[in-house]
């Protein structure tokens, strides 16, 4: 039980310093605690052989939008030349 | 049995060393996978961190590595057993893929956390207590302090580099 309030607890944390760092790029580690917490979340809540594919997508989606912004952010492929 | 809040506690140290051998070993903190990792690094290191830690924060957020792999492991385990965890070392792997990367580090790293987190759970330890204690071991690295985090990763990048040849 202890497990879920400490997820929960460092998601909302993560949170609220994602919401207040100004600089974005610095923001995206802080975004990557919430994807880990909330990831735990989900499969100490939905304990079901099933719950692993559903937070393995939400982790794997959250860190290819993590990618995106930051590469986007970067650039992108005009940064690559 | 010790209780709930000190196995949290000696599982978070147990996945903070894992996924920091591995990353370590299979070279996160040398360069940048993607353009957005170079681009986090260039930014923690303008904010007063080291190039290299950031490097290594830039690829965690970037791509599913060793951290990512310990937490679907213990998921895994968590779930379904040890198969559970083998399994999500396939999903990391096809994560890996998808994120452009090679996948060596978050498929091998997702391997040993099912092992690890499979035979603690022999011995008195839950799986839950390893997804909490991967959640606290993320938390120092990438939610407290970037400068700090990235200074503490650059010196055992160090290390590294001094024990095994190969680095730039």
């Amino acid at each position: 039980m202890i497990a879920i309030f400490v997820c929960a607890i460092i998601a909302v944390y993560a949170g609220l310093r994602v919401v207040f760092e100004k600089n974005t790029m610095r923001k995206l580690p802080f975004l990557n605690v919430v994807s880990f917490a909330i990831t735990g979340t989900i499969a100490l809540l939905l304990p079901h052989p099933l719950t692993i594919l559903a937070a393995a997508a939400y982790f794997v989606g959250s860190t290819l939008e993590s990618n995106a912004i930051a590469s986007t952010w970067a650039g992108g492929i005009r940064r690559d030349d | 049995m010790l209780d709930e809040p000190t196995r949290i506690l000696i599982a978070a140290a147990i996945c903070w060393a894992n996924f920091m051998i591995i990353d370590l070993f299979f070279k996160l903190p040398e360069s940048g996978g993607v353009v957005g990792a170079t681009a986090i690094a260039e930014q923690v290191e303008a904010g007063g961190g080291k190039l290299n830690g950031g490097f290594m924060m830039g690829n965690i957020v970037s791509s599913p590595d060793a951290s990512a792999g310990t937490l679907l492991a213990s998921c895994g385990v968590f779930c379904a057993g040890l198969f559970g965890g083998l399994f999500a070392a396939a999903l990391v792997y096809i994560g890996n893929r998808i994120c452009y990367d090679p996948g060596y580090a978050g498929t091998t790293g997702c391997i040993t956390a099912t092992f690890i987190v499979y035979g603690a759970t022999q011995i008195g330890f839950a799986a839950s207590d390893f997804i909490a204690g991967m959640v606290i071991a993320i938390l120092t690295i990438q939610g407290i302090s970037s400068i700090h985090a990235s200074r503490l990763i650059a010196r055992l990048w160090k290390v590294r580099c001094r024990l095994i040849r190969g680095c730039r």
